[in-house]
């Protein structure tokens, strides 16, 4: 019997519907088998960036902890990781690898806001869960958007806390910049501008050092003419290192803030001079020294699965929202789903993850999870953890 | 400041003026563009490091060590790789150079991965004050050895007898087979020369700046930017390329703007091939058909 046109037609638009269905399940539980949660995290494990990348690495760490606890309501962290070496076309590459072809439950990493804000478009409309662990950048989280959760203080959150600490320090009325001239930079260098301009200062002086320079003279001679009180450094590490080391060479002795790209550890280990960093300070994102007691747990965590690796100041910063991460993952139960995981990351509040000096605080509308930072500079020759100019915890 | 600017100029255009000479005598020899140049920089800088922090050795015969096996390197290169496809297309070499230092600089990062690396400080020299000037340590070490190493080369070039050799071959391939010069171990010879020379330039960079796999990107362009400014082919012409280069890239950075100094290379060459392709020393070829 031959069917009508109408009636194939309805039997065709069934089945399209019933694809639709099946395939927005498989949007919501890619990613997950019955014992396995698949996570993407994205890094920049090798090149001149690859420093950062310890944070990726702390974060991997974490989960293989999870994993031997027994995991997560059954299922363990199954991680794939993607090297970016900080350079924003293979990070789409990276991304698109991530979310089509190993087809992972969630995203979670990132240390180069550059390379963030490149891979947004790839992932925002695919809806699937992102949690930035490292990079900075305000607009990755902002406006908020479906599933896109910053688990470290952004650049308002950093760039006031360094302002904050600038004006501490009493008398400081001529401050100059030293910045990349990148959004990233930016991140750091306009939010402390903004809070120094409610304090009646602006900078007076601005030069730029770029990725990859290896001499800093033309910039240290145009700061040291303007006899500052203060410097903001808005550098990756290599470049500070450079900088440093030509402040001292040309006789400029000011203190300098930095941004949460460098750490004291590995500036003086490059370095190899004390002198040279004794008026650098850095922002310290955790409630202790790097080597506190408070972070040891943390620590141990880093080291039993990769027993080579150095802890700084990097190590430990996305574990945080790796705890964020897990309590919202219990949370979502074994029905887990990519909407629930994001519902139940939006019910977090003032999170203390025993690592970060902020509480973590999520909202649909509001994805900056962390709003405060500390600064960490060498006081008596240490890493210490400051409240203020002078004032240590 | 602007004395200042000078010494510090000197400084790195002495390091230019090393790597675009490094690759002008390469290019002189074989008309061979080697863009993997940098990677051989970077490769030269590696060995010492590796010489030096886990073999223990003095820093003179670590560096000893990375100019002999860059000049390996070199005489293995052009046998291995660039003998065999001779008779292809002149860009198979660019294309072959290119590969060659992507695979130098994949090595590499599978090794040291993550990390970037201080040179430990090998001469702790404390800096000289004339004025308001500092000449540096690192600055006084540069120029000297680069200076040495010009007045070697040149003296070779233009007093010995194996100059006479490398100038006949400079000037006719053809001529000096027929006086029986051997051509292609001539060549071979001079990959070995054009890689030492890079690593020497690699040593004196590693002190300055941190290591990682991507170093000798940023000098290869300056090298670039050097051979085009001085003419392409120029020995001469490679020094006072890379020099000015250095000074231009301290005088725009410190009177115009910071921001010129990382685009000041690419601003040279675009200049000098629009107003003088044939650069500062280069000469126009006129070829009869």
């Amino acid at each position: 019997m031959s069917r009508s046109p109408n009636q194939v037609t309805s039997v065709l638009a069934g089945v399209c519907m019933l694809a639709a269905v099946g395939s927005v399940h498989a949007d919501e539980t890619t990613g997950l088998t019955d014992t396995s949660i698949k996570v993407g995290v994205m890094g920049p494990f090798t090149g001149n960036a690859s420093s950062y990348s310890k944070a990726e690495i702390g974060l991997i760490a974490y989960f293989k902890h999870i994993n031997d606890q027994g995991g997560i309501h059954g299922r363990k962290f199954e991680i794939i990781q993607e090297d970016t070496t900080c350079e924003p076309a293979k990070g789409i590459a990276g991304a698109k690898k991530l979310i089509h072809q190993d087809q992972v439950f969630y995203l979670h990493g990132n240390s180069c806001s550059g390379v963030a804000m490149a891979v947004k478009p790839t992932i925002e409309p695919t809806g699937i869960p992102w949690i930035v662990a490292h990079a900075v950048n305000q607009d990755i989280s902002k406006p908020p958007t479906k599933g896109i959760f910053h688990g470290v203080p952004a650049g308002p959150a950093y760039g006031t806390a360094m302002g904050k600490f600038v004006m501490s320090r009493p008398g400081t009325q001529r401050v100059g910049i030293i910045t990349h001239t990148n959004d990233w930079a930016k991140n750091y260098c306009e939010p402390a501008s903004e809070f120094m301009a409610t304090k009646g200062v602006k900078p007076i002086v601005e030069v730029a050092l770029e990725r990859g320079q290896t001499d800093a003279t033309a910039q240290v001679l145009k700061l040291r003419e303007a006899k500052l009180d203060f410097i903001l450094g808005c550098l990756y590490e290599a470049e500070t290192v450079v900088f440093l080391r030509d402040a001292k060479r040309y006789g400029l002795r000011v203190p300098v803030m930095g941004t949460a790209g460098t750490d004291l550890e590995n500036t003086l280990a490059r370095l190899g001079d004390k002198d040279a960093v004794k008026d650098y300070y850095v922002l310290h994102a955790y409630i202790d020294n790097v080597d506190g007691p408070k972070m040891k747990a943390w620590n141990d965590i880093v080291l039993k699965y990769y027993p080579d690796e150095t802890i700084t100041g990097f190590s430990t910063i996305s574990m945080a929202s790796g705890v964020a991460a897990v309590k919202a993952l219990e949370a979502a139960g074994r029905d887990l789903t990519r909407s629930k995981f994001i519902a139940e990351l939006d019910k977090i509040k003032d999170l203390d993850t025993g690592i970060l000096a902020c509480r973590i605080t999520w909202s649909a509308d509001d994805r900056h999870g962390c709003k405060e930072s500390a600064v960490a500079g060498f006081v008596n020759g240490k890493p210490t953890v400051l409240s203020g100019w002078n004032k240590p915890l | 400041m602007l004395l200042q600017l000078t010494v510090s100029g000197i400084a790195q255009g002495a390091l230019y003026a090393l790597i675009a000479l490094s690759m002008t005598v390469l290019y002189r020899a074989t008309t061979i563009v080697n863009f993997g140049h940098g990677d051989f920089v970077m490769g030269g800088a590696f060995i010492v490091y590796v010489a030096v922090i886990f073999f223990g050795l003095p820093f003179a015969l670590a560096a000893i060590a990375s100019i002999g096996l860059m000049f390996v390197l070199g005489l293995a290169v052009s046998r291995g790789f660039i003998d065999p496809i001779k008779t292809g297309p002149h860009i198979g070499f660019a294309m072959m150079s290119i590969s060659i230092g992507y695979v130098l600089r994949g090595g590499a990062r599978t090794l040291w991965g993550r990390e970037v690396l201080p040179m430990p400080r090998v001469f702790d020299i404390e800096p000289i004050f004339v004025g308001g000037v500092v000449i540096t340590g690192d600055a006084m070490i540069i120029c000297s050895t680069v200076a040495l190493l010009l007045v070697v080369f040149f003296l070779i070039f233009y007093k010995s007898q194996l100059g006479v050799i490398v100038q006949a071959v400079f000037q006719s391939e053809r001529g000096a087979t027929l006086v029986g010069i051997d051509v292609r171990g001539f060549h071979e010879t001079m990959w070995g020369v054009g890689l030492a020379m890079g690593a020497i330039g690699g040593i004196l960079i590693a002190p300055i700046s941190l290591l990682h796999p991507d170093l000798g990107a940023s000098f290869l362009i300056r090298g670039f930017a050097a051979m085009t400014l001085g003419g392409f082919g120029s020995l001469w012409g490679a020094v006072v390329g890379g020099l000015v280069l250095g000074l231009s890239e301290q005088y725009l950075g410190a009177y115009v703007s910071t921001a010129l100094i990382d685009i000041t290379a690419y601003l040279v060459i675009i200049i000098v091939l629009v107003i003088r392709p044939a650069g500062l020393f280069g000469r126009q070829v006129a070829v009869r058909v």
